[in-house]
């Protein structure tokens, strides 16, 4: 059952893919990313494990994700989470970038990565810290090939929580770097 | 008026009347007001206060409204001289022994005139203010205004200040004013409200967060950080127009403005791609210097009077901590070394003192330190919760800042010499960021 399941998604995944290229191949947007020759061997081979943890959840009739119109978490991109006060990348935050860097390499999108704190420490401090946090993914997710200029960054601090309590619990659902369609 | 001649004026002022009576409110300082009389100086304690006698306006005419009017105007004019700090108000000559009333504030109100009354339209009163001396009345301040009613207000403030100037010899703030970031979820708006809490306004509309306002020092700009297409950017809005410019949005944070007292400059902290550093801009965004070359962030700039030297914050170090620097960058040096968490500096505009918040067993404490990184004083204990973001009102003795103390962040007013605390703002939605005006 589950097995079969995995079978759709890679199959989805395949499929989107080919879509994308042929899509991005007619318009006027430079092919150059979703190419399924990838220099690195490395990605190559990893585009062809599929992510088994997020199955892209919109895809209608095996339809093209449109990234102008979908919210990167609607086509598989996840947030990832820092600890207190840091900005480091963990393993992971580290696991969840590869898999989000394959998707925007496959479908291509440009994406606004938004730095978030919890409401601890002040709101100017906590907006540099924010940023520093959008760039530490930005600059990871460059690093395994997903095209800089595709990726915007910004950050919102502490004044976009995502979780409003003040316990450790929504403390550590608000120190985030979140995916938003710019 | 100059700081010197203000505070000679208080000198004098407070020396004809140190030895005829001790008017100390609350009993913690009582016991060191006896033992000091010989450096006097109002921002420091012990301090002495001027009793002013304020009389009930009397109406003339106009009935129900001049009377409401009135009402209302000398309860404003009375509120403003005890938020002074300054003033210790009566309403009546059978007062405690400790009052002696060298000052009387009289009034009358009139209605409207008769064709005035008549004409359909909102008519204003006639309110004629009076100072003097007590108890031989010589007139030293005499004003007539025509309020409409939405302007009855400010004609309190305005006279307020007048006395404040001619009694207290200090920088009266009657007419200032607070502007704020109030909101939660995806958006938060600027608010500016009245010193004493009245006539709450939104200024911004546009859906998305706004936050760090800045007065210019003419009090004509606010200028504030937000975003537009999830980028920051800094805008400037006209108080008197409501347009909205702006000033840069270079790509990365725009933030933490602060406009020098000449109103050619602003202190920003832009990082442009990298960690943010302080830079000095023209108020049409062009930069003018880069003042910290830091692997580092470094943000929280605040001018000192003058603007010879700022204060700001940098985590150089690995832990945020306070730094001050000439005007050009050069001279930098340490002003904070307890604790592992400073930031918001905001120097006083007496010069004298710097407000900022540091991180105390998981709270955010608000301080006051010297310049010199003397008198470090610790202002909100634990029973404060979250305090943030001190802005220093114009005359150096008041500040408002943000304290989580009833689970959501509202703005509250400390008085530096008196110790004592308000609350300026209420309701359920976080404020944050003040800013005091000029």
């Amino acid at each position: 059952m589950e097995l079969q399941h995995k079978r759709v998604t890679v199959l989805a995944l395949i499929l989107m893919a080919g879509l994308l290229v042929l899509v991005s191949g007619c318009g006027n947007k430079p092919a150059v990313d979703t190419a399924p020759t990838m220099p690195d061997d490395m990605n190559t081979t990893e585009t062809l494990t599929p992510p088994v943890v997020q199955e892209p959840k919109v895809v209608d009739d095996g339809n093209v994700i449109d990234p102008k119109t979908m919210d990167p978490q609607d086509y598989g991109v996840e947030d990832v989470f820092f600890a207190f006060d840091q900005y480091g990348l963990d393993e992971v935050s580290m696991g969840v970038l590869a898999r989000n860097a394959r998707i925007l390499k496959d479908v291509g999108a440009l994406v606004l990565i938004s730095g978030h704190c919890d409401e601890r420490g002040t709101v100017e401090y906590n907006l540099a810290l924010g940023e520093k946090r959008a760039r530490a993914v930005r600059d990871y997710l460059a690093s395994l090939g997903v095209p800089q200029g595709r990726m915007l960054i910004t950050s919102y601090g502490e004044n976009k929580p995502f979780s409003v309590g003040h316990t450790d619990q929504a403390w550590a659902q608000n120190r985030r770097a979140h995916f938003e369609r710019p | 008026m100059s700081q010197l001649s203000m505070s000679q004026l208080s000198m004098s002022k407070l020396i004809t009347i140190l030895l005829a009576f001790c008017a100390v409110i609350g009993s913690a300082v009582s016991a060191a007001a006896q033992s000091s009389d010989v450096v006097i100086d109002i921002t420091q304690r012990p301090y002495l206060k001027t009793d002013v006698l304020v009389m009930p306006l009397d109406i003339l005419s106009g009935g129900q409204t001049a009377a409401r009017g009135g009402d209302l105007i000398g309860a404003v004019i009375l509120g403003d001289l005890d938020l002074s700090g300054l003033i210790r108000t009566g309403i009546s000559t059978d007062t405690p022994d400790s009052f002696q009333f060298e000052y009387l504030i009289e009034g009358r109100v009139e209605g409207p005139l008769l064709d005035e009354a008549t004409s359909g339209e909102e008519a204003p009163l006639t309110v004629s203010l009076e100072l003097m001396t007590y108890p031989d009345r010589q007139i030293l301040l005499s004003k007539r205004y025509r309020p409409l009613a939405g302007q009855q207000r400010v004609t309190a403030h305005h006279f307020a200040n007048l006395v404040l100037d001619m009694v207290a010899g200090g920088k009266g703030i009657c007419m200032t004013r607070v502007v704020f970031s109030r909101g939660a979820g995806d958006r938060r708006d600027l608010y500016v409200v009245d010193y004493d809490g009245e006539g709450l306004l939104r200024v911004t509309a546009n859906r998305t967060l706004n936050l760090c306002p800045s007065w210019s020092p003419d009090n004509s700009e606010i200028t504030f950080t937000s975003y537009h297409g999830g980028q920051q950017g800094l805008y400037s809005l006209d108080t008197g127009t409501g347009k909205v410019r702006k000033i840069l949005a270079l790509g990365g944070l725009n933030y933490g403005a602060d406009w020098r007292s000449d109103g050619k400059e602003l202190l920003v902290s832009l990082s442009q791609g990298g960690d943010p550093e302080i830079y000095r801009v023209g108020t049409d965004g062009s930069i003018i210097k880069r003042l910290t070359v830091w692997p580092s962030i470094e943000i929280s700039p605040s001018w000192a009077p003058g603007g010879g030297e700022l204060v700001f914050t940098s985590d150089r170090t690995g832990t945020p901590q306070l730094y001050i620097i000439d005007k050009d960058g050069s001279g930098r040096r340490r002003l904070t070394f307890e604790g592992q968490y400073n930031d918001s500096g905001t120097w006083s505009p007496r010069g004298d003192q710097l407000a900022y918040a540091t991180r105390i067993e998981n709270l955010t404490r608000l301080v006051l330190i010297k310049p010199t990184g003397e008198d470090r004083r610790i202002v909100t204990g634990p029973r404060w919760g979250n305090c943030e973001d001190p802005s220093w009102a114009p005359d150096g003795r008041h500040l408002v800042f943000t304290s989580d103390r009833s689970g959501v962040f509202k703005l509250y007013v400390y008085d530096v010499v008196e110790e004592s605390f308000r609350q300026l703002t209420f309701g359920d939605d976080p404020d944050i960021t003040p800013a005091w005006s000029n």
